[in-house]
């Protein structure tokens, strides 16, 4: 605890890098995996190529993927858009399953009505489909931000782990505590996300603390 | 109460200021702080071990008090990482070692005193888009070692004497070293030690590589000279008299663009003070119960000496 | 993008397949290092899982153990395990073990769970004991969610034993390693390419798995837009459930 006192500037930094890191890929993969899961939800074929090829992107394991990435991308080896595209290609994988189920469960009765109603497709999705479907989005977005979080720390490897710098060092150093630290404040960072995602859930979709669904 | 309408405003607003809060710390003007010409703000790299991350430290702590402004990246790795790294531009500085820089950049040089390393340094590295300040006296070279059983048991005091036993033993040290000049192919070639098993452990000869050696899973290991286990241990360090490892002075490396005499300057006034002894000492400190950062560390001696 | 051309070169080249340390000897510790702690997290994870399930009590323990092993840093853990322990086979094996048993769990319990109570009931008004209704009736019922725990659970120790490569002298993380410290790009992509192949040829296989032991008769319900009435019968919690594949590390 003396080492944690006397290093907390460094610990703070490497804390606030990782949220920063690993907040940014959350955000893309809920925003991108919206319009592609509804896609997909729509049509068969589509959904089944998207699934096969995020499938295989979601396989790949990360350290394989941070190292490739500045290769494909063409960017300087320390430049955060290697982790950040990469961990973002794992949550749209993680979250498009999740995307795909939830635009699927809104069931059709809901649908037609809302058509015979007078909702035009688009405001019909806006006002219909995405908050039917949001609790299930929120369930797999609260699982991708918890992954995220933990998986930014592999990026230690190729020096943009945030906190998985802490994990490296103290293993170098033969100072577990270290590494304690570290695990302990990621553990904090998903834990914050976590809750403030709750609290957008419970401020968005206020029905669904009624039903009791958002576990 | 609040209309379905307000909510959704509300959370879309607390998202977009998530995401503007983010994409505003991901704008920092530190980063990669070398081009353009803006020559007041520099990244200093280090290695990824203690002793490197106190030489950033006392380079940037006194470039921070000369009117820099200073930015760490900690944990780079090695050679083969960083060279790419300075050229490119993600960091302007880091703490390097005279006689690996110039091998590594350099497959055919022949210099192996501290003279003729910081000699051929400057030419070699300009090459490379990058420039070197004075070396300091302080060295910390790669050193095979041995257990002092170990070496009672075989007879061994110089590298050279390893060639009789060479298929029988393990070598440890981070992964790097099997493809260095002073690797597989250099131990071959000068000392005729063939044969051997080599074992990676990615700790810059830290604790996994000791206690690997302590308990006999590899029985030479390759650890940094101002290491201060070796001391602690009574480890036997392996006479060098072919010098296959070349003198390794402490020497700032950076991109050429930050060349000029000033600048050179302050991290002269540094590395003049940088004996072995004082090095050690410095590794000690940090090795100590106490553990404190290589911040701490670098800011008490650079007061002591008079430099902050 | 030489490097892609380059590294399918190595590959292709047979000599790089044989000797120690091989493509061959590497692929084969990284399927010894699976097989052993996936195998090892079988026998503690099912017949726990079942328990769980069958008997519907400690639900709320394994959505906590779910969750808490979703969060939990690996690499961190496991260079902490591997500071303690020491750099040896066995500590790896525990890590890796205890990587995978939570979501092997999950997919037991949500296996069981997710059964039907009709069957369920029907057989117990049948008189069937209770090892026979598990045996007969909830096992291969809840087979193919099973099954995705399964799946879950090795691409985790896949992802796991190749960053393992740090700390473990085997394994196809060690191209990874080496590609990165001596920053042959080459050697790296050599080294994605191998590993992501092995982890989509065993999740597949898997896959395949999953799709023969759905029972007929008995629609899957998940994999096409569910009618919401089946959706709410399901007690299963959506942080269990989802997603199928899941803990890439």
């Amino acid at each position: 605890m003396v080492w944690l006192w006397n290093n907390l500037g460094l610990v703070l930094g490497l804390a606030a890098e990782h949220a920063r890191l690993s907040a940014i890929p959350i955000l893309v993969g809920f925003a991108a995996s919206i319009p592609l899961g509804w896609v997909a939800s729509r049509f068969a074929w589509l959904r089944g190529l998207l699934l096969t090829v995020f499938g295989i992107v979601f396989t790949i394991p990360s350290l394989a993927l941070f190292v490739v990435m500045p290769l494909l991308l063409g960017t300087r080896i320390l430049d955060d858009l290697n982790v950040i595209v990469a961990l973002s290609l794992y949550a749209i994988a993680m979250m498009l399953r999740g995307a795909i189920d939830g635009f699927g469960s809104v069931s059709p009765d809901v649908l037609q009505s809302a058509t015979a109603v007078g909702f035009a497709a688009a405001s019909r999705f806006w006002t219909v489909q995405l908050p039917l479907a949001g609790p299930v989005l929120l369930a797999n977005l609260r699982v991708v931000s918890v992954s995220t979080v933990s998986l930014l720390s592999v990026a230690a490897l190729i020096g943009k782990g945030g906190l998985g710098y802490l994990f490296t060092n103290g293993y170098q150093r033969a100072f577990p505590e270290e590494i304690v630290i570290g695990i302990v404040f990621t553990l904090l960072i998903a834990a914050v996300f976590d809750i403030v995602l709750v609290l957008l859930g419970r401020l968005l979709l206020p029905w669904s603390r009624r039903a009791g669904r958002a576990a | 109460m609040f209309t379905r309408k307000t909510r959704v405003l509300a959370g879309v607003a607390a998202l977009g200021l998530t995401a503007a809060l983010a994409a505003c710390s991901a704008a920092d003007p530190l980063d990669g702080g070398g081009d353009g010409g803006d020559t007041t703000a520099i990244t200093i790299g280090s290695q990824g071990f203690a002793e490197s991350d106190i030489l950033a430290q006392l380079y940037g702590q006194v470039l921070a008090a000369n009117g820099y402004e200073v930015d760490y990246a900690a944990g780079i790795g090695s050679r083969e990482t960083f060279i790419p790294a300075l050229q490119d531009g993600s960091i302007d500085l880091i703490p390097d070692y005279s006689g690996n820089l110039l091998y590594g950049l350099d497959t055919g040089a022949t210099a192996t005193s501290s003279e003729d390393v910081d000699a051929a340094l400057p030419d070699v590295v300009a090459e490379n888009g990058l420039a070197v300040a004075e070396s300091a006296p302080a060295e910390d070279a790669d050193a095979l070692v041995v257990t002092p059983e170990f070496a009672a048991e075989h007879g061994l005091t110089s590298i050279g004497d390893l060639a009789g036993i060479a298929s029988e033993i393990t070598i440890g040290a981070n992964t790097e070293f099997e493809g260095r000049p002073y690797g597989r192919a250099g131990l071959e070639s000068v000392y005729g030690v063939t044969g051997w098993t080599f074992k990676a452990i990615d700790d810059y000869g830290g604790p996994g590589t000791l206690s690997d050696l302590l308990a006999d899973n590899i029985q030479v290991a390759d650890i940094y000279t101002t290491t201060p286990s070796i001391k602690q241990n009574d480890l036997v360090v392996l006479d060098d008299p072919k010098n296959l490892i070349a003198a390794q002075n402490i020497v700032p490396l950076f991109n050429a663009e930050f060349a000029d005499d000033d600048f050179a300057a302050l991290l002269n006034s540094v590395s003049e003070k940088l004996t072995t002894d004082e090095l050690l000492s410095l590794n000690e400190i940090s090795a100590g119960d106490d553990k404190p950062s290589p911040e701490q560390v670098a800011k008490d001696w650079l007061t002591a000496q008079g430099l902050l | 993008m030489n490097f892609f051309a380059d590294a399918f070169a190595y590959i292709l080249d047979p000599a790089h397949w044989a000797g120690d340390p091989g493509i061959a000897q590497r692929i084969a510790d990284h399927l010894l290092y699976t097989g052993l702690s996936v195998g090892i997290a079988i026998l503690i994870a099912v017949p726990l899982g079942l328990l769980i399930g069958h008997t519907g009590r400690g639900r709320s323990f394994v959505i906590g153990l779910t969750s808490a092993a979703r969060a939990l840093p690996t690499f961190g853990f496991l260079l902490f395990i591997v500071l303690l322990a020491g750099l040896g086979l066995a500590p790896l094996i525990a890590v890796l073990v205890v990587l995978a048993v939570p979501p092997l769990l999950a997919g037991v319990y949500a296996g069981i769970e997710a059964v039907d109570r009709q069957p369920v009931d029907a057989a117990r008004a049948l008189g069937m004991s209770e090892w026979q209704i598990l045996g007969r009736v909830e096992i291969p019922l809840g087979l193919p969610l099973m099954l995705g725990g399964l799946r879950s659970a090795t691409l985790q120790v896949i992802a796991t034993a190749t960053v393992a490569g740090y700390v473990a002298q085997g394994g196809l993380g060690r191209y990874l390693i080496e590609g990165l410290a001596r920053r042959d790009y080459t050697l790296a992509v050599v080294g994605a390419v191998l590993v992501a192949a092995l982890a989509l040829a065993i999740d597949g296989l898997l896959a395949v798995a999953q799709k023969l032991v759905q029972p007929r008769g008995v629609s899957r319900g998940r994999a096409r837009p569910a009618s919401t009435r089946e959706r709410r019968s399901s007690r299963v919690p959506a942080i269990i459930r989802t997603p199928t594949t899941e803990g890439n590390l």
